[in-house]
C-alpha cells in the first residue's frame, strides 16, 4: 500500500515539473504571489492582474488558485524571506515574488526550486539565474524618459534635483541612474543635489523635500522624483512651501493624487509602468512553465511617459485607472 | 545649586549647539537660520512634539509607551475615514482623539487589571493598533477631503498673522497646559510621587490603579491629536505611517530630562528634545550628509544627554 502511495506521489512530482506535451488537464495549481507591501496602488494593481489571470485561465480550463501575501512590514527584507519560507511547506506550485532587495531573497528562492517550487520574479531583479523568468518594466528607460521630458520643459537648460527613494532597491536605483544618464545628453542641465534619499514613507519624503527646498528651493528649476512615495511627498511639500506649479516637477508611477495635481498643473509628467500586466503575465508565465512550456527568461512589460496634455488619452487612461474593483474585494473601510 | 541651574539648561544648550553648529557647515546659515527654515522644522517637530507631551506624563509616572507610533496610524485613519464619511470635521478630530484616549485606557487597564509590565503590554498594543489601522482602512491609504484640518499641519499657513503652523500653536498650548498640570497640581505630583516610590505612592493613599488608568487614556488622547496631525500633514489617513515614531517620542523626553526609571522628567525638556532631533535631521539633508550619519549623530546625543544627565544627578543628590 505504501509503496503504491509512493509511487503515485513520484509521478504526479514527474508530471508537474516536466509533463511531456500538455496532458496534465486535471491538475490544479495553487501558486503564491508575494509583492513588497500591500498598501501602495501598485501593489493593488499587480494583485488585480494576478487575480485576472487566474479567473482567465479557468475559464480555458486551468485550474489555478492566487494567494496573495504581502510582507507585514513593508520595508523590511527579513520579513519578505521569512513570507517567501513560510510558502515551503504549504504544498503550493510557485511562487511570483517581487523582491524587495536583489541579494536578501536569493537564498529562499534558491531552496524553493531545490523544494521542487520553481519562482518567477516581477518588478525588481533577483541576483540569481534560477529563476524562471523576470518581468520588469524598462525602469532605466523610465528614468531617461523622465530626464528627457524634464529637458524639454525646460527647454534644454537650468538647474534640477533629483531625490532618490531608499538604498538599495534595484528597481528605483535603475531609474535614478536613467535619470542621471537622461540628464547628461544636455549640457545645459545641471544636477546640483542628486544624494539625498526620500526613505521608505510619504511622511519621511515630506519631511526630506521639505529641507531640500529650503536649501535649493530658489536654486532650482526642476525636481525628479523616482516612486509614489517620493513623489506624493514631494508633491505636499511644494504645495506647503507655494512652490507648487513654479518648479517643474516629474514624478513616478500613477495615483488619484497625481492625476488631480497634473490636472492642477502643480506636477508636469510621470512615469507609469503596467502593474496590471506585470501581475497578470507573471501568474501567465508561472502556469506556462509549470504546464512544460517554454517560457522567456526576460519580459519588458512597458514603462510610458504621460503629460498633463497626453492624460486623457485612451491607453493613458488604461494605464491610469486598472479595474480594480473587478478584481479586488474592498477592505471594511468601504472602498 | 548650581548644578541643578546647569541640568535645566543642559538641554538649551544643545539645541542652541546644534543650530549654531548646522548654520556653518550648510555654507548658508542666513538660509538656515532664516524664518521660513525655523516654519519647516516647527511643522515637522509637532507630531513628536504632542506625542511626547503624552509620554511624558507616562515615564515620569514610571511607565512607557510603545504603541504611540501604531495609534497615530490607526487614529490618522480613523480621522480620515470620518472625513471620507463627511463628518464634520470638529466631530473627525474628536472621535481620533477619543479613539486615541481608548487605546491608552485599554493599555493602562492591561496593566493594572492584568498585571503585565507596561513595556509588553503596550508591546502588544503595537502590533494590535498597527493591524487595526490596516484592517479599519482596507490596507490603501485613505484620502481625507479638503477641510480646515489639512491646514493644521501646513507649513505656511494660509492666515499670515499665525507666523507658523496652528498645529504648532496647538501643541504650544498644550505643552503649558501639560506642564502646568505636572507641576502645580495634584495630579501632577501624584504622577510624580508614582513614578517615584509606587509602594510609597500607595502607602500614601493615592489610588494608584485609578492613577495609572487616567495617565495612560490622557497620553492616549494627545496620541489621538497627533495622529489628526499627521493625517493633516499627509492629507490622507495612512495605515503605515509613523512605524518606529515610538522611539523618536521615547529619545526626545529622554534627551529633555525624563528618566525611565519615573519620578523625572519635565514637558519643556521634552519639547526641546523634539526640537534637537527635528533641526538635526533638517540640518543633515541640507549640509548633504547621508542617512546613516543622522542616525548615528542621534544614537550618540540620546546617550550623551543621558550620561550628562545622570553625572549632575549624582553631584545634585540631596538638592531636589
Amino acid at each position: 500500500m505504501r509503496k503504491i502511495c509512493l509511487a503515485l506521489l513520484a509521478l504526479t512530482a514527474a508530471c508537474s515539473s516536466a509533463p511531456p506535451g500538455g496532458a496534465p488537464a486535471a491538475k490544479s495549481y495553487k501558486i503564491a504571489v508575494i509583492p513588497q507591501g500591500a498598501t501602495h496602488e501598485f501593489w493593488k494593481s499587480i494583485h488585480a492582474g494576478a487575480i485576472k489571470a487566474s479567473r482567465d485561465l479557468k475559464a480555458e480550463g486551468v485550474d489555478v488558485t492566487v494567494i496573495w501575501k504581502a510582507p507585514l512590514r513593508e520595508d523590511d527584507r527579513e520579513q519578505q524571506v521569512q513570507v517567501v519560507e513560510g510558502f515551503l511547506a504549504q504544498g503550493i506550485s510557485g511562487i511570483v515574488l517581487a523582491p524587495f532587495d536583489r541579494r536578501a531573497l536569493v537564498r529562499p528562492v534558491e531552496e524553493a526550486k531545490r523544494a521542487g517550487i520553481p519562482t518567477v520574479v516581477l518588478d525588481s531583479g533577483l541576483d540569481s539565474d534560477q529563476v524562471v523568468s523576470f518581468l520588469a518594466s524598462n525602469n532605466h528607460r523610465g528614468g531617461e524618459l523622465a530626464a528627457e521630458h524634464m529637458a524639454k520643459l525646460l527647454s534644454g537648460k537650468g538647474k534640477v534635483l533629483l531625490l532618490r527613494y531608499q538604498e538599495g532597491v534595484a528597481s528605483t536605483e535603475a531609474r535614478e541612474q536613467g535619470f542621471v544618464d537622461g540628464i547628461k545628453a544636455y549640457p545645459g542641465i545641471e544636477l546640483i543635489s542628486s544624494d539625498q534619499y526620500a526613505g521608505g514613507t510619504r511622511d519621511t519624503a515630506k519631511t526630506a523635500a521639505e529641507n531640500l527646498l529650503n536649501r535649493y528651493g530658489n536654486q532650482i528649476q526642476g525636481i525628479f522624483t523616482p516612486n509614489e512615495s517620493s513623489t506624493s511627498g514631494t508633491l505636499l511639500a511644494l504645495e506647503d512651501v507655494r512652490k507648487a506649479g513654479k518648479i517643474t516637477f516629474i514624478g513616478f508611477d500613477a495615483s488619484e493624487a497625481f492625476i488631480a495635481a497634473m490636472r492642477a498643473g502643480t506636477l508636469h509628467g510621470i512615469v507609469v509602468q503596467n502593474p496590471f500586466r506585470m501581475g497578470e503575465l507573471g501568474v501567465r508565465t508561472m502556469v506556462d512553465h509549470l504546464r512544460g512550456k517554454a517560457v522567456e527568461k526576460k519580459v519588458d512589460t512597458g514603462v510610458q511617459l504621460i503629460s498633463p496634455e497626453t492624460l486623457d488619452a485612451a491607453d493613458s487612461q488604461q494605464l491610469l485607472h486598472p479595474p480594480l474593483a473587478k478584481y479586488l474585494e474592498a477592505g471594511p473601510g468601504g472602498f | 545649586m548650581r548644578s541643578t541651574t546647569l541640568r535645566r539648561l543642559a538641554p538649551f544648550v544643545g539645541l542652541a549647539l546644534v543650530i549654531l553648529v548646522f548654520a556653518f557647515l550648510t555654507g548658508a546659515p542666513a538660509q538656515y537660520l532664516s524664518v521660513p527654515n525655523l516654519r519647516i522644522v516647527l511643522a515637522q517637530t509637532v507630531i513628536v512634539a504632542i506625542g511626547a507631551v503624552g509620554m511624558t506624563m507616562i515615564i515620569v509616572s514610571g511607565g512607557i509607551d510603545l504603541s504611540v507610533g501604531s495609534t497615530i496610524a490607526l487614529t490618522s485613519v480613523a480621522a480620515a475615514l470620518a472625513l471620507h464619511r463627511s463628518w464634520p470635521p470638529v466631530a473627525a478630530v474628536t472621535a481620533s482623539i477619543v479613539l486615541g484616549g481608548l487605546v491608552g485606557a485599554v493599555n493602562g487597564l492591561v496593566v493594572t487589571r492584568l498585571r503585565v509590565v507596561p513595556f509588553i503590554a503596550t508591546l502588544g498594543m503595537l502590533g494590535v493598533a498597527r493591524g487595526g489601522a490596516k484592517w479599519l482602512a482596507g490596507e490603501m491609504t485613505v484620502p481625507a477631503p479638503e477641510t480646515w484640518i489639512n491646514e493644521l499641519a501646513v507649513t505656511f499657513p494660509s492666515r499670515a498673522w499665525m507666523v507658523v503652523a496652528p498645529g504648532v500653536w496647538l501643541a504650544l498650548i498644550l505643552a503649558v497646559a501639560a506642564s502646568f498640570a505636572l507641576r502645580r497640581t495634584v495630579f501632577g505630583r501624584h504622577v510624580f510621587a508614582i513614578g517615584s516610590n509606587e509602594v510609597a505612592a500607595l502607602a500614601c493613599g493615592i489610588a494608584v490603579a485609578r492613577m495609572k488608568i487616567a495617565i495612560y487614556s490622557l497620553a492616549g488622547c494627545a496620541f489621538g491629536l497627533a495622529g489628526v496631525m499627521q493625517m493633516s500633514r499627509l492629507r490622507q489617513g495612512d495605515p503605515t505611517v509613523a512605524a518606529g515614531l515610538e522611539l523618536d517620542i521615547i529619545a526626545a523626553v529622554v534627551i529633555g530630562g525624563g528618566s525611565l526609571s519615573g519620578g523625572q522628567g519635565g514637558i519643556l525638556g521634552a519639547m526641546i528634545g523634539a526640537l534637537i532631533m527635528a533641526f538635526l535631521r533638517n540640518g543633515c539633508q541640507q549640509v548633504g550628509w547621508p542617512n546613516y550619519i543622522q542616525e548615528i549623530i542621534i544614537g550618540a546625543i540620546i546617550v550623551i544627554a543621558v550620561a550628562l544627565e545622570s553625572r549632575a544627578r549624582e553631584r545634585g543628590q540631596g538638592v531636589r
